[in-house]
């Protein structure tokens, strides 16, 4: 920098030549990383678009009538904005009940997957024992295992236990189908946080289980923050295990929201309702963006800063 | 108020031959602040963590307070430590680090109060006692881990290189306040570190390990007198001992063209090691003298100076090789380098060592 400003003083002829290949020389530079950035921000406006695209369209679409769906125009806007598709979704397709239904199950199975997954990631990454590592693969395993073969044997185990179209069967089997990825991921995080607070906890007379909820868990936030917001989206999209699993006599009581919104789009044949299809698929969105909203705040990087050193 | 016992105390890591501490045997007086130094890997920090109880004992006791300690978990021990990296618990403030190990003890709020102030009064952190640790400098760091060790009024302090993520100015006056600090509470100190000055200037008593066993255990002065063998007196001093081993003659050492006289009881001691007898002696306790008193020819390769005096490093010649000396010499007699100087060992400041096993005759 001091070399460019020297160069750059003496206005005179005879020093031109030099800074002007500086000159050449240094925004050549600038460019190529401007190149990078700005195919990046490209790259990246194109992705936002193609993943919000549908989500417009979708929104606009649930306030649309069924003729103006089909007219080929999706970004079009529609004649009214009125929530009449809202409120027949909601009423009578049962969409508040599946809601509801979601909600409540998401809510238990994401609690449980927390709390039993964050457990045994600590336990796996911090203390040896025979048989760690083996436990370890067992869970790590559970990631490569297709969930279609697991349907049959999932089927039955659920039968012979009367847990068969049950809230709790399915929030068990939602907790054991996260776990793996719990685990795995944050097995990794709690390996990186230093010894030293575990044993300074300890010598403070801190028992295991103290350290792990008051110590080791406020450290751990942002992993756990993250994987809670994976496993919420990923257990409220959850459409193949519950199709399995709630099935039977007054099953459809019990659906949930996925189930209910696949219902409305066959259950009315060349009839049916699109656009209150829609707007169940907006009210299945919005709690999502609103999670992703509230939780994206708590993950701060540094939370571990000023623990050590 | 306690004292401290190692007995035997043996640590063995798994899959290892060698134990990480071998057989220690230590004992520690009430009040006594005790330094254990080493080099890296030496067991040192291994020992204090036995002590702690976040290292097993293989084999051995360790007694707190005459009560056998060896299996109890760390907080049965009544014990407090401060660790390298100070473990502070990032996400509570630093009233809360402190107040940790006494809530955990129901100790009541008004306790438990009067004692993190006063401990944060003594370490001059009144005011950040609201802080969360990463809104702290590093030494305001280091004495929230000092008072969340003192709050506890334990039996025995542990510190693990309390001082070495601090910067050379902040250590050296951390360094007087721990002492200071560890004179008025007058609480059992066992504090580890690799630092010979940080040993020397703070403990009452210092112990040298070496691959896991205890080299020599003494006071400071002891130590730098009358080292028990050549680890010890290579180690203990700054710069180091100049050692050399050399041939053994009638009257003594026989040192380039000097005798250093030994007395008749050493040199019998020394005569089972084939001839050779090993001697040290300090740069401060050398002369340079002129070029016709029988100093031994040095070439400077470097001069320190250190304001007050200063460091003459330099080769020579001696028995087919090249040893090096350092000197300690007066500022104004400093040579520069590439002269040639002479030195000479004090003849009553030269400590002998036995050629093969190191030991002090």
């Amino acid at each position: 920098m001091t070399d460019v400003a020297s160069t750059d003083t003496p206005a005179g002829p005879p020093v031109a030549p030099a800074p002007a290949a500086k000159r050449g020389g240094r925004p050549d530079v600038k460019r190529e990383v401007g190149a990078f950035t700005g195919a990046a921000h490209l790259a990246l406006v194109l992705w936002a678009v193609a993943t919000v695209g549908p989500l417009i369209w979708v929104v606009l679409a649930s306030f649309k009538t069924n003729t103006e769906i089909f007219l080929g125009q999706p970004f079009a806007l529609p004649g009214s904005f009125a929530l009449d598709s809202y409120a027949t979704a909601w009423n009578e397709a049962n969409v508040g009940r599946y809601f509801l239904n979601s909600v409540f199950v998401v809510l238990v199975s994401t609690a449980g997957t927390m709390l039993f997954g964050a457990m045994a990631a600590y336990v796996l990454a911090r203390y040896k024992f025979w048989g760690n590592r083996f436990i370890y693969y067992l869970f790590v395993s559970g990631l490569a295992f297709p969930t279609f073969m697991a349907l049959p044997p999932l089927f039955l185990i659920l039968r012979s236990m009367n847990l068969l179209n049950t809230f709790t069967g399915l929030i068990l089997v939602y907790i054991a189908y996260s776990l793996p990825f719990t685990v795995f991921f944050l097995a990794a995080f709690f390996k990186t946080l230093p010894r030293e607070i575990e044993e300074a906890a300890t010598v403070d007379g801190a028992s295991h289980t103290r350290t792990f909820f008051q110590i080791m868990v406020p450290m751990a936030r942002s992993g756990l923050v993250s994987i809670t917001i994976f496993n919420i989206v990923g257990q409220w999209n959850q459409y193949l295990l519950p199709v399995a699993i709630m099935q039977g006599a007054g099953a459809d009581s019990k659906w949930v929201l996925t189930q209910g919104i696949a219902a409305i789009s066959v259950s009315a044949g060349y009839q049916a309702n699109w656009a209150a299809l829609f707007a169940a698929l907006t009210m299945s969105i919005i709690p999502m963006i609103v999670v992703y909203a509230f939780f994206q705040r708590q993950i701060q990087a540094g939370l571990t800063a000023g623990a050590v050193k | 108020m306690a004292t401290v016992s190692y007995n035997k105390a043996t640590r063995i890591y798994a899959g290892q031959e060698r134990p990480a501490v071998n057989e220690l045997d230590l004992q520690i007086g009430d009040g006594e602040f005790l330094v254990l130094v080493g080099p890296s890997g030496c067991g040192k920090s291994t020992s204090l963590r036995m002590l702690a109880g976040l290292e097993d004992v293989d084999r051995g006791q360790i007694l707190i307070d005459q009560r056998d300690v060896t299996h109890l978990p760390p907080k049965s021990r009544d014990i407090a430590m401060v660790f390298q990296n100070y473990a502070l618990y990032p996400h509570m403030t630093v009233y809360e680090n402190m107040a940790f190990a006494l809530k955990l003890r129901k100790t009541s709020k008004a306790e438990i109060d009067r004692r993190v102030k006063e401990a944060a009064q003594l370490l001059q952190l009144d005011e950040y006692l609201s802080r969360k640790p990463k809104a702290l400098s590093g030494g305001q760091r280091q004495r929230v881990a000092m008072g969340r060790a003192i709050v506890r009024e334990p039996q025995v302090f542990l510190m693990d290189e309390p001082l070495s993520n601090l910067d050379a100015k902040l250590r050296v006056q951390t360094r007087s306040q721990i002492a200071t600090l560890q004179a008025k509470l007058g609480i059992t100190t066992v504090y580890v570190t690799h630092d010979q000055v940080e040993a020397m200037t703070m403990g009452h008593r210092v112990a040298v390990m070496l691959d896991g066993v205890l080299q020599q255990c003494d006071t400071p002065r002891a130590l730098y007198d009358t080292p028990q063998n050549v680890f010890v007196a290579g180690f203990i001093g700054s710069p180091a001992m100049n050692i050399k081993t050399v041939p053994l003659s009638e009257q003594g050492a026989s040192f380039a063209q000097m005798i250093l006289p030994m007395q008749r009881e050493q040199i019998a001691a020394a005569s089972s090691g084939g001839g050779k007898v090993t001697i040290g002696f300090r740069p401060e306790a050398t002369d340079l003298v002129g070029p016709h008193e029988g100093g031994l020819p040095i070439v400077v390769d470097l001069v320190e100076d250190l304001g007050s005096d200063a460091n003459v490093y330099g080769h020579a010649a001696l028995d087919g090789g090249s040893e090096r000396f350092v000197v300690r010499t007066d500022r104004r007699g400093m040579p520069s380098m590439g002269e040639t100087v002479f030195i000479k060992p004090q003849p009553n400041h030269v400590h002998a060592f036995h050629a093969t096993n190191g030991n002090r005759i």
